[in-house]
């Protein structure tokens, strides 16, 4: 039986090694936040982050992520709360930044890309914690195996949520 | 009076049903039959009684206000922000006694019809708001002694005479029940309509109405507690894959054979021509469907033509006579009869474009052993979705039950109620006794949805010798808009509403082209534009009925229409030695056009002039750059755009560098949300302008992935500047989430002309059509 770190646990699995880790986090982990966009890797609505870099979960096969650590949006505010190094108690019911600014910012229209979104920006943000427009742009547009996709064009908002996430993870770096 | 009665105000009936220990409530419910007999189609299926329906405003004791809508959001927030603001406006509430929208489930809401056009639906809460908020004055004159006259409302308290009593208060104890009087059919495409006219707060009184009111469904999305579609899970849930026909045309010759080495826990189904392959475990299926799919033999069909000589199709191979011409509302004068100064002649061509949807379709279907359905989905148009599925079935609305969730937007694709996936997932719950989610792949979400509508248009416009318009001549021709049949239900071979022809009439079903496109230039003395429409190509031919399926997507068909009509403006404009932003205000007479053009060219930093542009060029490794305008009238919306953009003549590469937008689109509900719809829509606007096109063979739609169809990326967003100008004296709720997608195109365009000094008449402005722009 694999097994798998989720999230901080670690979680024995059913699933065959060659099973995408999309399959396996939704349907056996009950993990959700990863979307199905497109299984081909070229739209970013399943990315986690493995070690803290940017993966595709559709076309990543469980056998690939033993013994690494995988993080799901649902997985972020447990990051952050470590991160900082905050008790149960400062965390509880705290957002991670990304989540945060996404929020104040009012990104989303439909929001079905968002979680990949929120994925690149956090791997991008604890990479370079002050970054440009154009750092933005290219970690979700040149950086992976494709673009982060967008349909409802929320590309503009999702600027603006990610210069507000970088200034939130400042001040939580700061308190 | 009748039993229990109490008051009656602006045709609605107030009566109380009980007194309560506790809580209490009032609940505005549907009083009058609405016309049940409705379309002729609906005859055949058992209907729902309307009269039975959930409550559309409910009011708590502790003043607590929930409101039910059959509208669903797909990211456009309005009726999390937008609904409850009108609601709370009109009520005299607080925002925050707003608790509660319930949306969307057919068990759950009151009025059915489609998710578009928002603002225009709201007016049914608007006047239910308004007629509870008359209601519970007279009731509250009633309790306290004092007369209507002297009674007012604020923040939820209603006062007057000294005293005073809040909504809850009211309510506390008792079970009353406001009754309401509608019209309309439930599960018609349009649903219901609030009859009555009761007065609305006037808009100088607006406390709530103009805040920039955040959107409370984003916390239980981006935190990861909301439940989207995809994540539905029933007990004894099957995950199928359909195995889509090879065409469009295809019909099955035989199913693969399952190796059941290989996928033990894998099943294949059949019904018809709708192939699928189901197993308890997601990625068996998925996996097995590969398998058994490329070893299923389809019957050959060739009936499109390719998508390289779709517009050589439409001009030259469609009998545009077969279908009734339809004339344009404005048309006047004789604009075929007059001959100008100068001539413009021009062909534009738009493209086949796809909603493409981020996540392709899914559904759960559970068909239970007494025929009875749930529908788990998300759907522009519920109620409907409903009636199609029991037509399907042949059995009554009153078995099916539509749930719906958040999911992926696709811009008006299930606004007549299926986007694709529904069906398929309720057809193999019956087969297999079982509920089924069937989540479609990539490939079929691009090759078996609906796709918004080619269409060409012949523009002539003649100037007259002091170089304004004096005649405006326009023919827009494409296949329908709308073909609202379940395409899993087809292949099955089950019954479905008649494909989209010239004498279908149902919902938006028509084979008929309308002049979509408002005209606006109210100066030029001759106009004359006429809509052609035929069948859905490939359509007739195909041996199972499908071809090009069209439907409705975002500003539908005015995009069509519109992009054409502005570019020749900017054509005729250049023709005339005239800057095109000024060309536009010598034509227009409402003063909001004037005021938006005029506040355009401030913010645009528009630099007047001719075009082309002095230092065009069309040929040449080094960038040169143009400016395009572009208007639009929609929904009571007045809209303008400029956009500033690079060519490279070799190679033929387009960067849009600035999009400018203005909007008057009459009261703002909600300015931050507005704002975030106008930037995505226009985003989306210069995605479809520069990369978008559907390709077929002639079989079959190539374009099956993000790879071969590609839309804007990060990287390639301009500058946006968004500015929302309201003509702060008309009373009017416009709408701000269409348009602003269709106005990138015709300014790119148009600034490509000034760029380069070549027209480009064809969407997208990709390398390959540049090129060809270029080399004329």
């Amino acid at each position: 039986m694999p097994r798998i770190t989720v999230n901080d646990v670690e979680r024995e699995v059913s699933a065959s090694p060659d099973t995408p880790l999309l399959y396996v986090l939704r349907n056996e982990l009950d993990v959700m936040t990863p979307k199905f966009g497109c299984g081909l890797a070229q739209c970013g609505a399943c990315s986690v982050l493995l070690d803290g870099e940017e993966v595709r979960a559709c076309i990543t096969p469980i056998e690939a992520v033993a013994g690494k650590a995988v993080t799901t949006v649902d997985g972020l505010p447990a990051r952050w709360a470590k991160q900082r190094g905050l008790s149960p108690q400062q965390a509880a019911g705290k957002l991670h930044p990304v989540q945060q600014a996404w929020i104040e910012e009012q990104v989303p229209q439909c929001g079905i890309c968002q979680f990949g979104m929120m994925i690149k920006i956090t791997e991008l943000l604890e990479q370079n914690a002050k970054p440009s427009d154009a750092d933005i742009k290219a970690a979700l547009t040149t950086s992976g195996p494709s673009p982060h996709l967008c349909r409802c064009g929320s590309y503009a908002a999702i600027l603006e949520g990610a210069q507000r996430a970088a200034k939130l993870m400042a001040q939580g770096a700061e308190a | 009076m009748n039993a229990g009665e109490i008051l009656s105000v602006h045709e609605a009936r107030v009566s109380r049903r009980g007194f309560l220990g506790s809580g209490g409530a009032l609940a505005v419910v549907i009083g009058l039959h609405p016309s049940l007999a409705g379309q002729a189609l609906a005859a055949e299926a058992v209907q729902v009684d309307a009269t039975r329906l959930p409550s559309w405003i409910e009011i708590a004791a502790d003043n607590a206000v929930t409101i039910r809508t059959g509208k669903c959001d797909f990211g456009q927030s309005s009726i999390y922000t937008a609904y409850r603001q009108i609601v709370a406006e009109e009520l005299g509430v607080s925002i925050d006694a707003m608790k509660t929208v319930i949306s969307g489930d057919t068990d759950t809401t009151p009025e059915g019809g489609g998710t578009f056009g928002l603002l225009r639906s709201a007016q049914n809460l608007r006047k239910v708001a308004a007629i509870t908020r008359e209601a519970a004055l007279e009731l509250a004159s009633q309790t306290l002694g004092v007369a209507r006259s002297a009674l007012s409302v604020k923040d939820g308290v209603i006062s007057g005479g000294g005293k005073s009593v809040t909504y809850g208060q009211l309510v506390a104890g008792q079970d009353l029940q406001l009754a309401i009087k509608v019209s309309g059919d439930l599960n018609a495409p349009f649903g219901l309509r609030v009859e009555g006219n009761p007065p609305f707060k006037p808009r100088s009184e607006y406390t709530i109405i103009g805040k920039p009111v955040t959107n409370p469904s984003l916390e239980p999305k981006m935190s990861g507690k909301a439940k989207w579609i995809g994540d539905v899970k029933l007990p004894g849930m099957l995950h199928a894959r359909v195995i889509h026909p090879a065409t469009l045309g295809s019909t099955l010759v035989s199913a693969g054979k399952l190796d059941s080495a290989q996928f033990p826990g894998a099943r294949v189904v059949t019904v018809g021509n709708l192939l699928a392959v189901v197993s308890p475990n997601e990625w068996e299926a998925v996996q097995a469907a590969q398998q058994v799919g490329g070893e299923t033999q389809w019957s050959e069909w060739a009936g499109l033509p390719e998508s390289g000589q779709l517009f050589d199709h439409m001009r030259n191979a469609i009998d545009w006579a077969e279908y009734p011409a339809r004339p344009g509302r404005a048309n006047k004068g004789d604009a075929k009869g007059v001959k100008g100064a100068r001539t413009l002649i021009a062909a534009y061509g738009m493209p086949f474009q796809k909603h493409a949807p981020i996540s392709p379709m899914v559904s759960v279907g559970d068909v239970r052993p007494d025929g009875s359905v749930t529908l788990h989905t998300i759907s522009q148009n519920p109620q409907h979705l409903r009636r199609m599925i029991a037509r399907m079935l042949v059995t009554g609305e009153d078995k099916v039950v539509v749930k719906t969730y958040p999911g992926s937007g696709h811009y008006g694709r299930s606004n007549g109620g299926s986007a694709g996936s529904e069906d398929e997932a309720v057809i193999l719950s019956r087969e297999l006794k079982r509920p089924v989610r069937v989540q479609w792949m990539r490939a079929d979400d691009m090759q078996w949805s609906t796709q918004s509508s080619a269409s060409v248009a012949d523009i002539r416009i003649e100037l007259g010798d002091d170089g304004r318009i004096a005649a405006y001549e326009a023919a827009h021709r494409g296949p329908p808009m709308q073909d609202d049949r379940l395409v899993g239900a087809m292949l099955a071979g089950l019954p479905v509403i008649d494909a989209p022809s010239a004498e279908t009439t149902y919902g938006f079903q028509s084979g008929l082209v309308n002049i979509a496109d408002t005209w606006v230039y109210a100066k030029v003395d001759n106009v004359f534009e006429q809509g052609h429409g035929a069948g859905q190509i490939g359509q007739k031919a195909s041996p199972i009925g499908v071809g090009l399926r069209d439907h409705s997507m975002r500003t539908p068909i005015q995009f069509q229409q519109n992009c054409p009509r502005e570019l020749a403006i900017s054509e005729a404009a250049a023709l005339a030695g005239k800057d095109a932003l000024q060309f536009r205000l010598d034509h227009v007479t409402d003063p909001r056009f004037t005021a938006v053009l005029e506040r355009l060219r401030k913010e645009s930093g528009w630099d007047t002039r001719p075009s082309p542009a002095p230092a065009a060029r069309s040929t040449g490794k080094a960038v040169v750059r143009g400016r395009g305008v572009s208007i639009m009238l929609r929904d009571n919306g007045y809209w303008a755009c400029a956009a500033h953009i690079a060519v490279t003549p070799d190679g033929g590469e387009v960067k849009v560098e600035r999009v400018t937008i203005v909007a008057d689109v009459g009261v703002v509900i909600n300015p931050l949300q507005l704002r975030r719809q106008i930037q995505a829509g226009c985003l989306m606007g210069v995605s479809q302008a520069l990369f978008e096109e559907v390709t077929f063979d002639k079989g079959a739609i190539t374009s099956t992935d993000w790879a071969g169809y590609p839309i804007l990326t990060m990287q390639d967003m301009p500058e946006l500047r968004v500015v929302i100008a309201s003509d702060p004296t008309t009373d009017e709720y416009g709408q701000g989430s269409e348009s602003a997608n269709a106005l990138a195109a015709p300014a790119i365009a148009a600034a490509f002309h000034d760029a380069t000094g070549k027209p480009i008449r064809r969407l997208p402005l990709r390398p390959e059509h540049v090129a060809a722009a270029l080399s004329v």
